[in-house]
């Protein structure tokens, strides 16, 4: 009963189908919010937007992530670990500001108990307005940040062939290199 | 019902402090917090407590930095005083160790309890979790996969909203008491409106009365639900989750219809009311969750006989009713082990009636009881919304009570998580001192203390049969 309750929900929700132009993985910090970004975040894996059908799903390392996505007014007990998420991601990595205290525009709170704006702290690509973004606008604006990933990675994937593609002095200047620790 | 009155405020000196705290509580009077502050004549400590007939309020000057603890008398007053010591410097005899709250000293042995024994050892977890969650940091001591201790390390979303909010004109303090949760904006902004026009000797009105009620119950609804899901998804049962995540988006969507915003953003206004709901509304409104009340309890039966579901639920993270009282937990959590304890019906600054404060069936202290608190509440809010929405919402306003302003506000109202008390002191027509103890702030010591002796694995679903804030206890 539960799961056809739930087939009807998406029955009457009639979700178009996901044109999958590839995959994100998300990985989201909490540097200082008000939980309302959390919530919304949450909920577009509900069955009213399933984000995870697009091959958007939240990972839970940022080992594993494409995206960070950053909430809240960054506070100087949190910049640290922010930074240290950061850094251990893989490249190419992107950094996406969620909702209005991340990207700036709200700043209340005691100036000493913050760390500034996350833009000084992390390279920011992508700036999600709201408080908080609804979840339908959460998701537009990740699934056209995929898009342009997409668009973005058949270049770079050329870029990067041509750049593996070593000309043969330096395949022996490796070997030699290899030799030499051998 | 307590009569509308404003606090009653008692001042003594630092040497009669904790006489004066132990007959209020002699009296009946229930510890309702502690915070410091720091007037013309220096610091001063402020203690709050809920009788019967009204709310007091001991304030004590403090001149030498140091006052006798409370900790010994109510075991809630640790994270206050902890505090009060961190953020205003006060210090409190007899408090020891005073382990930091504000402050995060590298040093394990700083803040957490040392346990001794054969084989134990620490997990450490957060401050960033796996999943969306918000920040903060739990240290477990375990043996094996037996929980011997947790210390919580939170404030990691310390934003200082407090103190960012002195000084400023009263209405602008409510801007700063709905940022320091969007889960519980209205409640904390109710919470502030109320301790001002305390202050200013001011009461709603009943069309304000009505208009506070109505937002309130309606951020109760969403975040049950919310709850629900959780509990769900912390025991792996992803078709519970989703159905309730569903019904939750329901609920806000039905937020924005009404009132602009799906977590009901800047609804509560100072001395005023805003909300102008046309009998239209109101009727579709009340169409709406009928529909939704009839679906979730449909599902409740599924839910109560899903043996994947329930069996995970019995005798995990227990707290018992004493333990309850003892650490001062409150709202469903506390309703949960038996504690018939519920602001609504300690509120005449609202619109509740002659309310009882429910308890589950069988109220076991465990996340059965927990989620079945939720149930018994959620058919309890659905019942109040469609009574309330049987008239349309014009915007209320305040009239004169027959008392002098005497600065000190104190306003309390039960949040989705439990009585949430703010206590504000005016100077003139700008805010001195804004102090904020959520149901949130109250809970997380309940939490820590129901998951001793439980596995490990089974604490991501006794933190979330509590679902508190990180963010309105942090502030």
């Amino acid at each position: 009963m539960l799961l056809r309750h739930l087939q009807n929900v998406r029955r009457e929700i009639a979700l178009p189908a996901s044109k999958r132009a590839g995959s994100l993985a998300l990985r989201h910090v909490d540097a200082g919010s008000c939980n309302g970004c959390e919530h919304e975040l949450a909920a577009t894996a509900n069955p009213y937007y399933d984000l995870q059908r697009h091959g958007l799903n939240i990972v839970a390392s940022p080992r594993h992530a494409d995206v960070l996505l950053v909430t809240g007014q960054i506070t100087i007990r949190m910049v640290d670990s922010l930074r240290r998420a950061y850094e251990a991601m893989p490249e190419p990595r992107l950094v996406v500001a969620l909702g209005d205290c991340a990207t700036g525009c709200t700043m209340l709170g005691d100036p000493r108990q913050l760390a500034g704006p996350l833009e000084e702290i992390l390279p920011v690509d992508l700036r999600i307005p709201g408080c908080p973004p609804a979840p339908q606008k959460i998701a537009e604006e990740l699934l056209g940040l995929m898009r342009d990933m997409a668009e973005h990675s058949t270049t770079r994937r050329a870029f990067v062939e041509e750049a593996i593609t070593p000309p043969t002095r330096d395949v022996e200047a490796i070997d030699t290199k290899g030799a030499k620790h051998a | 019902m307590p009569a509308l009155k404003a606090a009653l405020v008692e001042r003594v000196t630092a040497q009669d402090w904790r006489a004066a705290c132990e007959r209020h509580a002699q009296a009946g009077g229930r510890f309702c917090g502690l915070f410091a502050s720091r007037g013309s004549q220096g610091l001063q400590a402020n203690c709050l407590f809920a009788r019967s007939d009204q709310d007091h309020v001991v304030c004590a000057h403090v001149s030498s930095g140091a006052i006798d603890t409370l900790v010994d008398l109510f075991a809630a007053a640790g994270r206050d005083e902890r505090e009060a010591h961190d953020s205003y410097g006060l210090r409190f005899a007899g408090h020891e160790p005073m382990r930091p709250l504000l402050d995060h000293p590298v040093e394990p042995e700083a803040w957490t309890v040392a346990v001794h024994g054969h084989d134990p050892y620490q997990v450490a977890v957060g401050p960033i979790h796996a999943g969306v969650i918000e920040s903060g940091h739990f240290r477990f001591t375990v043996v094996g996969e037996r929980i011997l201790h947790l210390d919580l390390r939170m404030f990691y979303k310390h934003r200082g909203l407090q103190t960012a909010a002195e000084g400023r004109p009263l209405a602008d303090g409510l801007r700063y008491a709905q940022r320091a949760c969007a889960a519980c904006a209205v409640t904390n902004t109710v919470a502030y409106a109320q301790a001002c026009e305390s202050a200013l000797g001011l009461a709603p009105d009943r069309n304000l009365r009505r208009a506070r009620t109505l937002l309130l119950e309606l951020e109760r609804l969403y975040n049950h639900l919310n709850d629900v899901s959780a509990i769900c998804a912390g025991v792996g049962f992803a078709p519970g989750a989703m159905a309730f995540a569903a019904f939750k988006e329901r609920a806000q969507r039905l937020n924005q219809r009404l009132t602009g915003h799906r977590f009901l953003f800047n609804t509560v206004a100072l001395a005023a009311g805003t909300l102008h709901i046309g009998q239209g509304d109101t009727r579709a409104a009340r169409e709406e969750l009928k529909t939704l009340d009839e679906e979730q309890r449909r599902l409740w039966r599924e839910l109560q006989f899903a043996g994947s579901v329930q069996d995970r639920l019995g005798d995990v993270g227990r707290l018992t009713r004493e333990d309850a009282v003892r650490l001062g937990a409150v709202g469903p959590s506390a309703r949960a082990a038996g504690v018939h304890q519920d602001t609504r019906s300690e509120s005449p600054r609202l619109f509740y009636g002659e309310f009882v404060p429910a308890t589950p069936e069988y109220a076991s202290g465990d996340v059965a009881a927990r989620l079945d608190i939720r149930r018994v509440e959620l058919a309890h809010t659905f019942a109040i919304l469609d009574e309330l929405l049987t008239i349309s919402f014009m915007p209320g306003g305040v009239k004169d009570l027959d008392a002098p302003p005497n600065g000190l506000g104190v306003g309390r109202v039960e949040s989705p998580r439990g009585e949430t008390v703010c206590a504000v002191q005016t100077d003139g027509h700008t805010t001195g001192r804004l102090h904020l103890r959520t149901g949130s702030y109250a809970n997380w010591p309940a939490v820590a203390h129901a998951a001793r002796e439980n596995l490990l694995p089974d604490f991501p679903l006794i933190n979330k049969s509590f679902e508190l804030c990180y963010a309105c206890a942090d502030r």
